[in-house]
Parts: structure tokens; C-alpha cells; sequence
């Protein structure tokens, strides 16, 4: 009897549980998850800004709020330009990443002026990784609190949804700048460390922003090979080198060839290398643009050739894999150079990235 | 490092439902057999401590902090005049293509050849 009855109160306070609380359960458990990822992004963020101290400290000039000034330039932001009106807005983006970076080098000669230029260059990338992490903390905090504020289930389930992949994007940029503030060579360094092995030996000449360029004879074909200037953390103006190359030349060129890191797809091998047309190049807009018209204008092909890697694997140091890729891709560079142009053409090959950790 | 943190998590869920079906099994278990009757109480209240260390457990796991991976980073150091390669681990300062002076066999000009990370062995 009592078995029964209890088994009756038993059901009751079960529905009663699930009807009345059903939401509020389920907004709990989204919560935690997103509590539980805001705890850690805040760790990463913290222990980003403290790397980055740490790393900058010894180059640092005496009675400098070193803590202040950092925390300071980590909410650095830049505003995109409006492309309601589109006529030029490549031109007032590049004009707007080429203040970011003078602002950038500036703080960076300003905090750590006893560093070396590649040193310069190295902490400028820690700063900026060390910006994104911050960033990324802020905006999911941003989110939680908001979501507690107004208790509503709609912003913790978008939230929980997209956390696997904010949190691997949020990793990824932390584990890079351990990464950076050691100054090994990165997955994205692919492009820079094939035009190296290409060059290696060369006289070079500097030409754009923190671009160099080799002339090297493949198969009685000059060959024109350009890469940021090696060790430090740089990317440099890659389109701009190619436009001024070109135009120096008048056009003489029969072929660009580009080399970068792809992102993979999920499945795919880090370190497959695929061949391709158009501008390889990952930049926010500019540099592409700037090859694209220059080869239109001159009606020059681009010749693709890409590493497949992960957003992780190109942030952070090399995989073994991709250095036995860029051994592959310079030996395609040769096959297609020798296959698609005549003897005398003039070729030119950039390889895009950044070169940290890679000289020439 | 975190692979072990999946693997723990994953674990605490286990825990978790096997706890939770315990507790559903003595429920049942009292409406079923009518010896049971007498014990309804005491197995009411272990079925709802159970079910309450299940959700403990359930909202506990993963809360660990996940340890940093040390990575492997190797530098080849080859000679350009014999051939001769070295590798040794990662020290700062090092970068691809940096002139190392001397090779110890021939004394001709050795340089860093590479430098990659060699993912741990995985299971
Ligand atoms: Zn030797």
C-alpha cells in the first residue's frame, strides 16, 4: 500500500519537476557550460597578458607602467571603413592597416626599445595574439552576462552551440603565442620557407614593406623570388613587391606563381599540397587586390600551389609535415615552371606567409 | 593533455548514468516486489542520494584544468660542404637558414637547416 502511494507521490513530484522547471534546467545547464568556458578564457586571457609582460619585460626602459601600458594596447581597435559607398574602400582599408601597424611598431619601440628588429617584430606579433585572446574573452563574457541579465535560453543556446569552436579558435591563438615568444618558425611560415630553399645563397635586394627579392636561374628561366624578410615576425607587402616588379619589368612576366597555407577541411591531411589558380593569399584584402589588377592588366597567369594545415597547426610551430611538404612544393615549383614556360621567360614566385623563424 | 581531459569527462558521465539507473532500479524495484514494502523509506532516500551524486558528478567532471602540452621541437643542423646533419632540441635565438659557423667534422660552413615539431605519440 504504501509502495503504491509513494510510487504515486513519486510521479507526481516527477512531472511536477519537469513541467514546472524544465526550463529553468535546461537554461542552468547552458549556463554552466558557458560559465565553465568564460573561467577558462578568462585563465588564457590572464595568462596571455602576463606571457606577454613576461616576454617584453627585459627590453623594457626603467620607470615604465609596463602592466598599464600593455593592458592598454590590448583594447586596441580599428575600425573597418563603411563599403555602403565601395569606390576605393580597398585603398582606405590598406590605409587604415598601414596606421594600425606604424601605431603597433611605434608602442612596440616605445615599450621595448633595448630589442632587436627581429625581436621588435616577434613581440608585435605576441601582442597581437595576446589582443585576440583578449578580444575573444570579452565578447563570450559579454554574452554570459547578458544572457544572465535578461535569463534568456535563446543567447545560452547560441552561445553553448558555437563554444566548441570559439574556445578551439581561443586556444589556438594562446598556444600560438607561446609559440611566437620563443620565435620558432609557424605553419603560416610555409610560403616564406619555400622561397627561402629557392634562394638560399642568392644575393637579395629589398623591395615593398619588409619584402626581399632574389633573382635565381631555374632551368634558364629567371626566376624572381620574393618573401618577407626573415627571422621576425613579419608578413610585409607581398602584392606590393609583385605589383612593382611587374610594372618595373613592363610586364614582361609569363607567370605568377603563389605559395601559401590553406585551411584544411576537416578529414583532410595537414601537409597534402594542392595545386590551384588565383591569388593565394590570405591578407584582409589589399595585397591580393593589388596582384590580381597587376595581372589583369597584364593578362599574366597565377599558378596556385597550397599547404593544407589547420588553424592551430598554422599559428603554431611547424609540423614536421608541412617542412617535408615545402621540399615537395619546391620541387613542383620547378616541374611547372619548366613545363609551362619558355626559356628566357621571367617567372615570378612569392611566397606568402609569415616568416618568423625563417630566415633566407 | 587534453586527451586525458576528455577521457575523464567522458568517464564522469558514466559514473554519472550508472548511478542514476541504480537509483531508477531500487524505485522500481520497491513497487515491485511487495517485500520491499517495508524498506520503502530507506530505499527512497538512498534512490535520491544516488540520484543526487549522480548529478554531482554530472556537473563536476571536466572542471579539472587542462595541463599544458610540452612540445617537441627539433633543429637540423646540416653542413654544406659534407653533408654532415645534427639534430638537437629547440634553443632560442634559432631560426631557418641561420649560419652556425663551423661543421665539427669539416670545418666548412654548417647552417640550420630545419626546424619542425614532432606531435607526440599517440595511442
Ligand atoms: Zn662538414
Amino acid at each position: 500500500m504504501t509502495s503504491v502511494l509513494l510510487n504515486i507521490v513519486w510521479m507526481v513530484l516527477f512531472f511536477a519537476v519537469i513541467i514546472t522547471f524544465n526550463q529553468r534546467l535546461q537554461l542552468y545547464s547552458y549556463q554552466r557550460n558557458v560559465e565553465k568556458a568564460v573561467v577558462r578564457l578568462e585563465e588564457l586571457a590572464t595568462k596571455s597578458k602576463e606571457d606577454a609582460i613576461n616576454s617584453i619585460k627585459s627590453f623594457a626602459p626603467e620607470g615604465i607602467d609596463l602592466r598599464g601600458d600593455i593592458s592598454g594596447f590590448l583594447e586596441f581597435f580599428t575600425i573597418e571603413p563603411v563599403s555602403l559607398d565601395p569606390f576605393g574602400v580597398l585603398k582606405r582599408l590598406e590605409h587604415l592597416l598601414d596606421i594600425r601597424r606604424s601605431r603597433s611598431v611605434e608602442f612596440v619601440s616605445r615599450i621595448a626599445p633595448k630589442a632587436t628588429k627581429t625581436e621588435k617584430e616577434n613581440i608585435e606579433v605576441i601582442l597581437e595574439a595576446a589582443t585576440a585572446v583578449n578580444y575573444i574573452y570579452k565578447v563570450v563574457r559579454h554574452f554570459l552576462l547578458l544572457g544572465k541579465k535578461t535569463k534568456s535560453l535563446m543567447i545560452f543556446v547560441q552561445l553553448d552551440m558555437q563554444l566548441p569552436m570559439i574556445m578551439k579558435q581561443a586556444e589556438a591563438y594562446y598556444a600560438a603565442q607561446t609559440t611566437f615568444t620563443a620565435g620558432k618558425p609557424i605553419g603560416d611560415g610555409l610560403g616564406p620557407l619555400v622561397a627561402s630553399k629557392l634562394i638560399f645563397g642568392s644575393p637579395q635586394k629589398r623591395i615593398a614593406e619588409d619584402i626581399i627579392y632574389s633573382e635565381v636561374d631555374i632551368e634558364k628561366r629567371k626566376v624572381i623570388v620574393l618573401k618577407a624578410e626573415g627571422p621576425g615576425g613579419v608578413v610585409g607587402k607581398p602584392g606590393e613587391a609583385v605589383k612593382e616588379l611587374v610594372e618595373g619589368l613592363e610586364g614582361k612576366v609569363s607567370r605568377i606563381i603563389m605559395i601559401d597555407a590553406a585551411s584544411k577541411l576537416e578529414g583532410e591531411n595537414t601537409g597534402e599540397v594542392v595545386e590551384g589558380v588565383g591569388a593565394a593569399i590570405g591578407d584582409p584584402g589589399p595585397e591580393k587586390y593589388k596582384i590580381e589588377e597587376v595581372a589583369v592588366k597584364y593578362k599574366i597567369p597565377i599558378d596556385a600551389i597550397v599547404c593544407k594545415m589547420g588553424l592551430e597547426e598554422a599559428l603554431t610551430t611547424i609540423k614536421k609535415e608541412v617542412v617535408e611538404a615545402s621540399d615537395v612544393i619546391v620541387e613542383r615549383v620547378k616541374k611547372m615552371i619548366s613545363e609551362r614556360t619558355k626559356e628566357g621567360d621571367i617567372v615570378i614566385v612569392a611566397g606568402i606567409g609569415n616568416t618568423m623563424g625563417v630566415g633566407q | 593533455m587534453k586527451v586525458v581531459m576528455v577521457q575523464k569527462s567522458q568517464r564522469n558521465t558514466i559514473v554519472s548514468i550508472i548511478l542514476t539507473l541504480i537509483a531508477f532500479v531500487l524505485f522500481i524495484s520497491v513497487s515491485l516486489f511487495e517485500e520491499l514494502a517495508d524498506l520503502s523509506m530507506v530505499i527512497m532516500i538512498v534512490g535520491l542520494v544516488l540520484l543526487a551524486a549522480s548529478w554531482g558528478v554530472y556537473f563536476l567532471s571536466g572542471k579539472s584544468a587542462p595541463k599544458e602540452e610540452v612540445e617537441n621541437v627539433i633543429t637540423v643542423i646540416a653542413c654544406r660542404n659534407c653533408g654532415q646533419v645534427e639534430e638537437r632540441s629547440f634553443a632560442p635565438g634559432d631560426y631557418i637558414f641561420k649560419d652556425m659557423g663551423q661543421c665539427k667534422k669539416c670545418s666548412g660552413p654548417s647552417f640550420i637547416k630545419s626546424i619542425y615539431s614532432v606531435s607526440p605519440k599517440k595511442e
